[in-house]
């Protein structure tokens, strides 16, 4: 068994890999709010604005430019989707809108090996100047980007559940998550309600990709699998609460972490997201129960 | 429950029951004619090249089966099936390094084997309906991949893993002695694939099959009309694990070397689409799958197009088929074909019809 101190610098990389989990997973849980989306492409979409971010960056574009553009493509992307193919599939099972985010995971998939090929075992990375500054807590260097990582985890857990609560956007799509026929009777502009989740949670993508390709990689199939992760996060949450989901992913962040030093368990450290979630949805789905909405799983 | 077929699927269960006749004795005429074309002539129209990936074709088409089962009769997404596979093919391949069993008992062995590990874990996932079931297969299917990573496929080592990491002489996972050359291994994987389609058909046209549709179209219904329903989808899942499983160990002989990194997590995710595309509430969609899954790669390599084209394709395939084409391929083209042949039959009607007005 490792000593204290060996685990100490991976309480501080778990932290931060939890909370680019967290914001993911809270962009998540939004969109399948407002809309009953399961977004199965956002980690897609993050790595494909990842490799453009890089592919400018090395034609010496100033790197601030690189990473609007990731955030940007992140957007554009989503609403894209979400407004072409969002109302082909908003009367559909929930199921039938997650699969059909697939169809838009393969498409971006196929897109990234194509034009980042990435059988030659070239390397990317994107570097951000924030990784070379740093400090001690202890005896542990942590620098910047990790300090980004949890920073926007928490920040945008905050903003999200007090946007949520507070304005009156949040509480159309609050309502919407409940039923969208009754929300378009008392007047909300429906289609605009969810253009504004679709791009919120396009945003995220975005900023996502662009830390996890500092943090883990610059790697298609990695960043595109990454969403797994969070999408655990938000299902040990029911893809309802945005708190649960933050804890959540905190808690795989660091549990991911944490087993890497331990030498039995280090190579099965990958599985924590899903052996957390599928324990915690067997456990809470304990009660078989059968309704005749289709809405309710 | 995933309802790709909407309206359809209701409208094409409201079709009056046919009673079997001289319809159903061409089709199986015909159906046995095109085995046999398979079974005798293919392998000898074929190259080398293109005998292994028809036999990637059988296997595939029984892996697309088991999902067709899942996804088209009981209307549950399974997005792990290929993780399935995997685990089919080790047990298979760990049993042929250690035992000398004819290879049909291993086949065997390995469909019962995956097929108890597919409803154990099952049991628990079935409560969970339709979108949490999907994204629990997806974990399910991640986990096992990780842990394929590290135990790695038996090639002859000790233990209860069997993985010998050092040897530098592996021996290839053995093949029946009756099918050792690449064609006869191509007949052997067409006759289990074939036996696997009549094990389901036998399911479909019977009790389970009758079950199966009831749930589709409503569980409450379903239960109302006193169906086992937690019985009749674990049936499924069991189903589906024995196939995909006996496709493993099919998979085992034809490959003869097993890697953990030909087994990626989004060949199930890309399984599923193609299955989507092929159409799942046919049999024949399952082929269609398997055609498109396994022979297009090697086509369009050997033309020198990159494979992330078909990548692509795919996944505008599966967007397709949600929004416009519910029943897939298999349904769709013969349906265009026929609405093609209308076409050009009104054509040719109206064209002395025309010039008989004019004169």
């Amino acid at each position: 068994m490792p000593s204290w101190q060996d685990f100490q610098p991976f309480i501080v990389s778990g932290l931060a890999l939890g909370g680019v989990y967290a914001l993911s997973g809270v962009g998540l849980v939004v969109l399948y709010r407002a809309t009953g989306v399961v977004y199965l492409a956002f980690g897609a979409v993050g790595a494909m604005g990842g490799l453009i971010a890089w592919s400018l960056i090395n034609a010496h574009v100033p790197d601030w430019i690189g990473w609007l553009v990731c955030v940007a493509f992140g957007a554009a992307v989503t609403v894209g989707y979400g407004m072409v193919l969002g109302p082909a599939l908003a009367k559909r099972d929930p199921l039938v809108k997650a699969v059909a985010t697939l169809g838009l995971t393969l498409v971006l998939f196929g897109l990234m090996d194509l034009l980042w090929t990435s059988s030659g075992g070239e390397s990317r990375a994107i570097t951000l100047p924030t990784d070379n500054h740093g400090f001690m807590i202890g005896q542990v260097q942590a620098n910047w980007t990790q300090v980004i990582g949890l920073g926007a985890g928490i920040a945008i857990t905050v903003a999200t559940a007090a946007f949520l609560r507070y304005t009156k956007l949040g509480t159309a799509m609050r309502a919407m998550a409940n039923d969208r026929e009754i929300t378009a009777t008392l007047g909300v502009p429906v289609r605009r309600v969810e253009a504004a989740a679709w791009l919120g949670c396009g945003v995220l993508a975005g900023v996502a990709g662009l830390l996890l390709a500092d943090l883990v990689a610059l790697d298609a199939t990695t960043l595109t699998f990454l969403v797994i992760s969070s999408l655990a996060a938000a299902l040990i949450a029911r893809l309802r609460s945005i708190v649960l989901t933050f804890v959540a992913a905190i808690a795989i962040g660091l549990i991911h972490d944490l087993l890497t030093p331990i030498q039995a368990l280090t190579n099965y450290r990958d599985m924590t997201p899903f052996v957390l979630a599928a324990v915690a949805l067997l456990v809470l789905s304990r009660r078989s129960v059968i309704s005749l909405s289709r809405e309710d799983a | 429950m995933l309802d790709t077929a909407g309206v359809t699927a209701s409208a094409r269960q409201r079709r009056p029951l046919r009673r079997p006749g001289a319809r159903m004795l061409v089709r199986t005429a015909v159906v046995a004619a095109g085995v046999l074309f398979v079974l005798l002539a293919l392998p000898q129209l074929l190259s080398l090249y293109y005998i292994d990936a028809m036999t990637q074709v059988a296997v595939y088409a029984m892996v697309a089966l088991g999902l067709g089962v899942l996804v088209g009769r009981v209307g549950l997404v399974s997005l792990g099936q290929v993780a399935v596979l995997a685990f089919g093919a080790w047990v298979a391949a760990r049993l042929l390094f250690a035992t000398s069993l004819p290879y049909p008992v291993v086949l065997l062995a390995a469909g019962v084997i995956t097929m108890a590990a597919g409803t154990l874990i099952g049991l628990p996932a079935l409560r969970l309906r339709g979108l949490y079931l999907a994204l629990i297969t997806l974990m399910l299917a991640g986990a096992i991949t990780v842990v394929l990573a590290t135990t790695n496929f038996p090639n002859g080592g000790h233990g209860f893993l069997g993985y010998n990491g050092s040897s530098v002489h592996i021996p290839p996972i053995r093949r029946p002695s009756i099918a050792a050359s690449d064609p006869a291994y191509f007949r052997y994987s067409v006759v289990v694939a074939a036996l696997m389609f009549l094990l389901v058909l036998a399911h479909i046209r019977t009790r389970p099959g009758r079950a199966w549709a009831a749930i589709r179209q409503s569980e409450s219904a379903a239960l109302a009309a006193g169906i086992n329903i937690t019985l009749y989808k674990l049936w499924a899942f069991a189903l589906a694990s024995f196939i995909t499983g006996v496709a493993g160990g099919v998979l085992a002989g034809a490959a003869g070397y097993l890697y953990s990194i030909d087994f990626p997590t989004y060949y199930s995710i890309t399984l599923l689409a193609v299955v989507l595309m092929g159409g799942a509430y046919s049999l024949w969609g399952a082929i269609v799958a398997a055609l498109l899954y396994q022979l297009l790669p090697p086509l369009l390599n050997n033309w020198g197009v990159s494979a992330d084209w078909l990548t692509i394709l795919f996944g505008i395939g599966v967007l397709q088929v949600l929004t416009t084409a519910p029943a897939g391929l298999a349904d769709q083209v013969p349906k265009d074909l026929a609405r093609l042949g209308r076409l050009l039959l009104g054509l040719v009607r109206r064209l002395p019809a025309s010039g008989r007005a004019a004169r």
